[in-house]
């Protein structure tokens, strides 16, 4: 191994240290300080504000059902992906991954040809059996699925890759059927990165703002999420109530951070 | 001698399959291995793909095309889109090549060095990923913004889209270069300085034309994401025409005026390089995975 | 001497890796360092290669002293159990890395990057990344590339440790021939005794940070200093209250010699040309090896009555106190 020089040590770990907490620790530091800046009071407003409750709530909605439909998603075409052959494969596993790199505000554009119910492909056909979806929540949690699908994918298929089918294999040779060696090897073995794909996409879906804000018409009261909140209070002048909103949306997101960083096995040398 | 037996074993893993590499015929009809309950799912998962991705992308690019080329040419020609285009593109080059450098030593000082509080920087770095949009704009603010404890103001000025767009894409370079420096092999390095290599030429010579496919891999996805950000720049930047304006917004200002067309015109340009990173990543992967 | 090491320790936290170890290398002989995993042999060779600091003592290479000398300047060739390549790099490319970092002449690092591969057999893959060689031509690429600056002492650790048994013998018989025709002062580590047998001029016996023993295969295998250098380079049967080697021990089937110690054969197996005993004797299981005719001829079955001396002329070490 290279061993750097000190001098140059010190220098490169201030140049990491410095840049990280001036862009990002002081700045997140500052915005939990100024929640506390009245001790408790901007947290206990902000939790007896209706309009913020309602966010709240409507976001857990949201984000739980965007992470069930991704969970099941994720893992059956992981399973597929790894397991199986097919034509169109190597497109898919790619296809896959847009989501990542497509911007929220496309997304939302994207949804919004496709499912309004006044000239979009699908949304007047829905409407007229009486689903709707854009300016309502199953436009949210499309939107919310949309930009939180390969978490759970990027996670699981490694794992699978890693494992082989060595153990699948023995366990029908014993005897068990497809769903028995699912639910006894596979699932066990890939716990783990479910776990973590779930805890990131949870993550990610309760902080979508850009294709939610396009989809739910963010309409105050109805279908504004904790995301929505943050920005509409803090044009408002409540800044208080935007800084406690935000402090909670640190606080679940860092924990997710923490739980995955405890969970993640260290990596075998 | 039982470690003579692992070593034999674990030498003939790789150098077997590679041995056969340079001569590896691809196959051009993909087998079809499903089951009859895997065809099922692939199907159930393929719709709700379709409905959920291909088929709204898919109308991105009609709409789109509606206006022909001369809808694309006319939504550019925009003075203000223009703006927005080069003030996306120009912001989101200067914060890729910050992270080039920036990233780099930060991803060699979580893996070569050690010092209290490490572990802390390490999960500090993915802040950004966790963090919703719209509250790491509130969260630059605090320090940047009106009240900046530091007497800056860079609020509704070109810094701020610098300032967000570094903070959203900070993890990017870190955690694809990160591993690869970990799977660095000493024993290359000590080859290098027995051959009479200095510290600078090892780094110049060997560890960074190692991790250039990482540092490459990270730029792309940095970029992408920064040419595609929204929500971190709504309270920061003010959305001012032909100064803090980007190319987001302005999709967004065309949806909100009933102008579909050209915000799937210029959507459907934001795509178009969200898909060269994602094939560029791909070859860039490929290439890697030869050099074994 | 080429290598002069004396008095070096080596710690690593609290395990004592090199304890006052002291060797010395003769000019252009081919030596191994021969000892169980985790003996200490693998540091004294990163020590002597400069790649790790010793506590104390002192190294020096042809008469200069290196101790505090950077691995950058001690111009000595290493070469790695896992090769070291430099994966972005051709097989030329990596051959010539030592003569670019010199500054040498283009020309003259073309010809000696063609003559070094013709040496190693592997001039028809200058132009192939090292991921497209096999093992074994990874590793003469690296000892090329290690010779390429005409080093003072070549240095190999497990250089044939990662490989499989067939291209291990192929390239240990292949170094010890380039050796005789280099003959640059030449240092290996192995844990295989055969390996070190069958290669080197001179073995010096390693383990838990102490040399055991320095001498030629035959001294080291006919005059073992203890019994630890006699139990690594072979097998060793203890037979009253002497250790000597399973096939050093005459069998007959009638109590004939004096002193003989009598037995009754528990298991009898045929390997290829030899036949191995388990004999249960007053003094525990004694290991007898002989050959399948010698066999025969004495009759041996399993279940049959037996009398066992040392043959006359065996190596022999006294038993250690049993613990």
């Amino acid at each position: 191994m290279v061993d750097v020089s000190t001098p140059t040590k010190w220098l490169l770990r201030l140049v990491a240290v410095g840049y990280v907490f001036f862009l990002v620790a002081w700045p997140v530091g500052l915005v939990v300080q100024q929640t506390f800046s009245n001790g408790l009071t901007n947290l206990t407003d902000a939790l007896s504000d209706e309009q913020v409750i309602g966010a709240l709530q409507l976001t857990l909605m949201v984000a739980l059902w965007a992470v069930v439909i991704n969970l099941v998603f994720g893992v059956g075409i992981s399973l597929l992906l790894v397991r199986f052959e097919f034509p169109g494969k190597r497109v898919l596993s790619a296809l896959i991954d847009l989501p990542l790199s497509v911007s929220p505000v496309v997304v939302g554009l994207a949804l919004l040809l496709v499912y309004n119910g006044r000239d979009g492909w699908i949304g007047p056909a829905a409407e007229s059996r009486g689903l709707q979806i854009i300016f309502d929540s199953p436009g949210m949690i499309m939107a919310t699925c949309f930009v939180a699908l390969p978490l759970i994918i990027r996670e699981v298929v490694p794992v699978l890759h890693e494992i082989g089918d060595d153990q699948e294999q023995a366990a029908r040779s014993l005897g068990a059927s497809t769903r028995q060696t699912f639910w006894r090897i596979t699932l066990p073995s890939i716990k783990w990165a479910v776990v973590y794909g779930v805890v990131l996409s949870l993550a990610r879906s309760l902080g979508e703002f850009g294709a939610v804000k396009i989809v739910s018409g963010n309409i105050t009261g109805q279908t504004q999420t904790a995301t929505l909140v943050v920005e509409a209070k803090y044009q408002n002048f409540q800044q208080e109530t935007a800084y406690a909103t935000s402090f909670l949306l640190i606080v679940v997101s860092i924990a997710a951070l923490v739980v995955v960083a405890f969970l993640r096995p260290k990596r075998a040398h | 001698m039982t470690s003579a037996l692992i070593g034999a074993s674990a030498a003939a893993g790789p150098a077997s399959p590679e041995g056969r590499r340079p001569r590896r015929v691809r196959r051009t009809t993909p087998h079809n291995t499903l089951t009859r309950g895997a065809g099922l799912g692939l199907g159930v998962a393929m719709i709700w793909f379709s409905l959920l991705v291909l088929i709204p992308l898919t109308a991105v690019i009609a709409a789109a095309g509606q206006g022909g080329w001369s809808g694309y040419f006319d939504v550019l020609r925009n003075d203000q889109t223009w703006a927005a285009v080069t003030l996306t593109v120009s912001q989101a080059l200067v914060v890729t090549l910050v992270n080039i450098v920036i990233g780099s030593i930060i991803a060699w000082v979580l893996v070569r060095d050690d010092f209290w509080g490490k572990r802390l920087l390490d999960v500090i770095i993915d802040v950004p990923f966790a963090l919703p949009t719209i509250v790491a704009g509130l969260v630059l603010l605090s320090l940047y913004g009106p009240n900046s404890p530091l007497g800056l103001h860079w609020a509704f000025t070109p810094n701020a889209v610098t300032l967000a767009l570094a903070f959203v894409t900070l993890p990017f370079i870190v955690r694809t270069v990160q591993p690869v420096l970990e799977e660095l092999e000493a024993d290359v390095e000590e080859a290098a300085a027995s051959l009479g290599a200095s510290r600078a030429t090892i780094v110049r010579r060997i560890i960074l034309p190692s991790l250039a496919p990482a540092i490459a891999a990270g730029a792309a996805l940095s970029f992408a994401r920064a040419i595609s950000e929204y929500g971190s720049l709504v309270l920061l930047s003010g959305n001012r025409p032909f100064q803090t304006e980007v190319v987001s917004v302005r999709v967004l200002t065309f949806i909100e005026n009933g102008n579909n067309q050209s915000a799937a015109a210029l959507a459907s340009i934001m795509l178009a390089v969200a898909l060269v990173v994602i094939v560029a990543l791909d070859v860039v992967q490929r290439r890697v995975a030869r050099r074994g | 001497m080429s290598i002069d090491v004396s008095g070096v320790t080596k710690k690593f936290g609290d395990f004592v890796a090199l304890d006052d170890v002291s060797v010395s290398l003769p000019t252009g002989q081919l030596t191994a360092l021969l000892g169980p995993s985790g003996g200490g042999k693998s540091t004294l060779l990163r020590i002597i290669a400069g790649l790790d600091r010793a506590d104390t003592g002192t190294v020096s290479i042809e008469g200069t002293d290196a101790t505090r000398l950077p691995a950058q300047k001690r111009n000595v060739g290493f070469v790695f159990q896992h090769y070291a390549v430099f994966k972005h790099m051709t097989v030329a490319k990596n051959v010539a890395f030592g003569l670019e970092i010199r500054k040498r002449p283009k020309a003259e690092i073309e010809h000696r990057v063609d003559e070094l591969l013709k040496l190693v057999h592997l001039s028809q893959f200058s132009h192939r990344l090292p991921s497209q060689l096999s093992g074994g031509q990874r590793q003469r690429m690296a000892l090329a590339r290690a010779l390429a600056v005409e080093p003072k002492v070549l240095l190999l650790d497990e250089p044939f440790g990662a490989l499989d048994a067939k291209v291990r013998k192929e390239l240990r018989d292949w170094l010890r021939r380039l050796h005789d025709e280099v003959h640059v002062t030449t240092v290996f580590v192995t844990h295989d005794q055969e390996e070190a047998l069958e290669v080197a001029d001179e073995i010096v016996v390693i383990n838990e940070g102490r040399v055991e023993q320095i001498g030629s295969p035959d001294q080291l295998y006919d005059e073992p200093a203890n019994d630890f250098v006699m139990g690594f380079l072979g097998e060793v049967t203890q037979l009253g209250d002497i250790r000597l080697r399973p096939h050093d021990i005459e069998v007959s089937a009638t109590p004939g010699s004096a002193g003989a110690l009598s037995g009754r054969i528990t298991r009898l197996l045929r390997v290829g040309f030899e036949v191995r005993l388990t004999v249960s004797t007053a003094g525990g299981e004694v290991t007898v090896v002989l050959t399948r005719t010698h066999a025969r001829q004495l009759g041996l079955v399993e279940g049959s009555h037996v009398w066992l001396t040392a043959a006359s002329g065996a190596t022999t070490v006294p038993a250690m106190v049993a613990v």
